[in-house]
């Protein structure tokens, strides 16, 4: 630390806790980026729709962004702290470095975070259209979702009258979810097909999903709705087009013979 | 206000047979008053208000009762302990002279002006430390019950209403003790002593300020025991008015301490701005005071908007409006909305001080100047600004107005770059310091930890393709709990060590605060890691069952929260063997250069003798390099 106090002839990165700093930065980033992304991808699990997956790239992507600010900050702070300590209960004399602005580090660091900023804001707008366009999607299917204390029920718009408590879906086809609630609000979410959307009594709200995963998944309240709020939770079956078709027209015989 | 006490006094002893009114209300007036109104209006609602006024809701007869008798509870306390005295005398033309002034600021009265409507601002500070710390073990309490009931799935022993209840307890609770956390203690006991003034603005509306808080404590004690708050802390409409009696004291508990908040706004505000020392210009003022004003200023408009909500949600319970309600034209989406306008600005009330208050000691146990210190108000305002703007990023999922999603998802993720400022003023004084190893500076490296990962993931968070998966999710309780309690909580553990000695004139006992930091910060990284993983699972938040595949996130979740407690039971401990026992301190124990180091220990009543005069900011450390 002796070179602190050289006179100006020592270029700032040639001095030994930069160098430090910069080679804790070039170690700590991948680390930081690939044990954020594994551990955090891992947990989500695998997706059944391409939302989903989506989710899952935009977070890892993220993670990946985030990684060297956040591998800065610890190198600083590691390197700071290996710096000169003092223990005791009487204060250490004063430091040595006396700068208190550096306009070049603080405009770096602004405009820094303010590109990565704009970075996460367009992948973000990216994929947001993405789902956005598949609602207006012609050709899906439509679902009316309704959300009661504390059950949900599925109403298949273009098979009339079928109705059922478990949702079913035939893969690789757009689905619409029209999503209301009779009593409080709820909260539609298909866990491993990364959407949600609030159930609002009085209003329907749409959201839309295609699932291209033949499996049987987990949905859940997602909002807090009194009592049984834990326990209100159901599975989707998705299913290939063929299973789906029987089993429509086995539910729609039995619904029509009842 | 203050001037009258320019004087020194002529005679503070009262030795006349009969007390003055003023000199006999005090804590115990005021619960008995409090206690008598509220049972002679809830005996006379019972009475009188008719059976079946109307029939358009079960609980309306009942709500009116419940709501009539808090009101009558809280309009009892303030007059009991003292609160209408002034207004009341000044309304007389009779204002109160020097003498009962000098009563009122607690002068000779020992430990009995802790129970007064004392309006010394040293005193609301130390009471509000107490109260703080009490409402931190309540919140903890109920943390622990949650996370017992959570340790593993079926387990559930507490029974689904019971666990809401406390659920929502634990919420509201623990935002109040936050809220206050750092403004109220240290903000009233060392704020105006910083910033070289004798008391505050309007000592009177300080001491207002804490005993409405008091005032407010018993509706959510109450609420528990009617049926509790089953909403969460968010209170969503219209479950909200679904929900049993109990939800008219969150309602009654809300409001005042909104007002309490909103006065408390006033006063600190006014201070700052009028009453600095000669030559403390905006350029030499500490970073804390820009912090606490910050705080305030924001609460200023935010907690009007939530006693609002508040009023209308027991408008629509007692009286059948319908603000909230679809069938009568309402919508549950203007509750939202209003709650988060005041939720999210609400936050940085919490985490501002805080972090600002770590800027203040960065510095000092450094030992060299604030980095930036013009970066750090930028940041400080930049999230200020910024943070009126984002409320709805928590209805990104609600349907309320899709279109709106990307300009909120934009105001979001800019936040990120005010929040970069504070860590480069942080991350900047710590380069190249001499570090003097304490746990307030430690504090200062736990809060980079935690808050960087509370901010990254606030920013998948903010991105409405990821929060369509996580919103609602544990993941979003971790987050906020890394930026209010890892972030927040641990900026106001630092200040109360830091600022410990000038408040008690004892040393904060240095094992003990190393041992409780330890414990608490890893096991608060233990616990909420935890819960990101089971969150990101899948696992719901405010459930008090889950699936299998959640038992083994939830029980390192548990055992990382028994740890937390652990340390915070530490804590407790020194706070109170090093009050009672602990060594000395001197009066600047950590050679710091702001003014509250410059009083004697214990803190004079005024102050100081004679005003200062400041000549450069607090932050002149370091060797000179020419």
């Amino acid at each position: 630390m002796t070179n602190l106090q050289t006179p100006q002839t020592t270029k700032w990165w040639k001095k030994s806790d930069v160098k430090k700093t910069f080679l804790l930065w070039l170690i700590l980033t991948p680390i930081i980026g690939y044990v954020g992304t594994t551990v955090q991808l891992r947990s989500i699990g695998a997706p059944a729709s391409e939302v989903m997956a989506s989710v899952k790239t935009l977070m890892g992507v993220f993670t990946w962004a985030a990684s060297p600010v956040a591998a800065l900050v610890a190198a600083l702070a590691l390197t700071s702290l290996s710096g000169k300590r003092h223990y005791g209960d009487n204060p250490p004399a004063d430091a040595d470095h006396q700068i208190s602005n550096s306009p070049r580090v603080a405009s770096t660091w602004v405009v820094v975070s303010t590109l990565l900023c704009l970075f996460a804001l367009i992948t973000g707008l990216v994929v947001l259209q993405k789902d956005n366009e598949s609602i207006l999607d012609a050709t899906a299917m439509n679902v009316n979702v309704t959300g009661q204390q504390w059950v949900w029920n599925f109403d298949y718009v273009e098979s009339n009258g079928v109705r059922s408590a478990d949702l079913y879906l035939p893969v690789d086809k757009p689905v619409v979810f029209h999503v209301t609630s009779v009593d409080v609000k709820h909260s539609f979410w298909i866990v491993q097909m990364g959407i949600k959307m609030d159930a609002n009594p009085g209003y329907v709200t749409e959201t839309a999903v295609t699932p291209n995963k033949i499996g049987v998944f987990d949905i859940r309240c997602a909002e807090l709705c009194g009592l049984l709020h834990a326990y209100m939770q159901t599975k989707v079956h998705v299913l290939s087009q063929a299973d789906y078709d029987a089993w429509l027209t086995a539910k729609s015989t039995i619904e029509g013979a009842a | 206000m203050t001037t009258v006490m320019d004087r020194p006094a002529a005679s503070a002893g009262h030795t006349a047979s009969r007390k003055p009114l003023i000199e006999r209300l005090n804590i115990v007036t005021a619960i008995v008053l409090g206690a008598v109104s509220s049972v002679v209006v809830w005996q006379l609602a019972l009475k009188l208000l008719p059976q079946n006024a109307d029939t358009a809701f079960f609980f309306n007869r009942e709500d009116k009762i419940m709501l009539l008798a808090l009101i009558a509870w809280f309009v009892g306390f303030m007059t009991g302990i003292g609160a209408l005295i002034g207004p009341f005398r000044w309304l007389m033309g009779k204002d109160l002279n020097h003498d009962e002034n000098m009563f009122l600021a607690g002068k000779e009265q020992g430990v009995k002006r802790y129970f007064r409507y004392t309006t010394d601002h040293k005193v609301v500070g130390i009471q509000y430390l107490v109260i703080t710390i009490i409402i931190f073990l309540v919140g903890g309490i109920l943390a622990m019950l949650i996370r017992t009931n959570l340790g593993h799935a079926q387990g559930g022993w507490i029974q689904p209403q019971t666990y809401n209840a406390i659920v929502g307890w634990h919420g509201i609770i623990m935002i109040v003790a936050t809220i206050i956390m750092v403004t109220g203690p240290f903000g009233n006991f060392i704020m105006p002593i910083m910033i070289g003034a004798r008391d505050m603005a309007f000592p009177r509306l300080n001491a207002l300020s804490f005993w409405l808080i008091v005032a407010a404590v018993p509706p959510v004690f109450i609420s528990f025991f009617t049926g509790g708050i089953t909403t969460g802390w968010s209170a969503y409409n219209p479950l909200a008015s679904q929900s049993a009696l109990g939800m008219n004291g969150y309602i009654a508990f809300i409001c005042i301490f909104a007002i309490s908040t909103m006065v408390a706004g006033a006063n600190i505000t006014t201070t700052v701005v009028k009453m600095r020392a000669k030559g403390m210009t905006w350029n030499r003022t500490p970073i804390f005071i820009y912090g606490v004003v910050a705080s305030v200023a924001l609460a200023l408009p935010a907690f009007p908007v939530f006693f609002l909500s508040q009023i209308m949600s027991g408008l629509d319970r007692a009286f059948a409006t319908s603000f909230y309600n679809v069938a009568g034209g309402g919508s549950g989406w203007l509750y939202e909305n209003l709650f988060w306008i005041m939720g999210h600005p609400e936050v940085y009330v919490i985490l501002i001080p805080s972090v600002a208050a770590l800027m203040e000691m960065a510095p000092v146990f450094t030992r060299r100047p604030l980095f930036s210190y013009n970066l750090a108000i930028m940041g400080i305002a930049g999230i200020s600004g910024l943070s009126v703007l984002v409320w709805a990023h928590h209805m990104y999922i609600s349907g309320w107005a899709p279109l709106l999603n990307a300009p909120f998802m934009l105001t979001t993720e800019l936040i990120s770059i005010p929040t970069g400022m504070l860590f480069l003023v942080l991350i900047g004084t710590l380069w190249r310091g001499r570090l003097w190893m304490t746990m307030p500076l430690m504090s200062i490296f736990a809060l980079l930890w935690n808050f960087m990962i509370g901010g990254i993931t606030g920013i998948y968070l903010s991105d409405v393709p990821a929060d369509a998966f996580l919103h609602g999710s544990m993941y979003v309780t971790a987050h906020f709990h890394y930026t209010l309690m890892g972030a927040g909580l641990t900026g106001a553990l630092a200040s109360l060590v830091y600022w410990f000695p000038k408040m008690t004139g004892r040393m904060f006992d240095k094992t003990l605060s190393w041992v409780s930091f330890w414990l608490v910060q890893i096991g608060f990284n233990v616990a909420f890691m935890g819960m990101f993983m089971v969150g990101l699972a899948g696992q719901p938040r405010r459930v008090e069952s889950y699936a299998e595949i959640f038992n083994k996130g939830n029980l390192v979740t548990t055992i990382g929260a028994y740890t937390i407690m652990a340390g915070m039971l530490v804590l407790l401990h020194g706070v109170i063997s090093s009050w009672r026992s602990g060594v000395k301190a001197p009066m600047n124990p950590w050679q710091a250069k702001t003014l509250e180091w410059t009083v004697a220990n214990p803190v004079p009543l005024e102050n100081f003798e004679t005003l200062p005069v400041i000549t450069s900011d607090p932050y002149g450390y370091g060797k000179a390099q020419s």
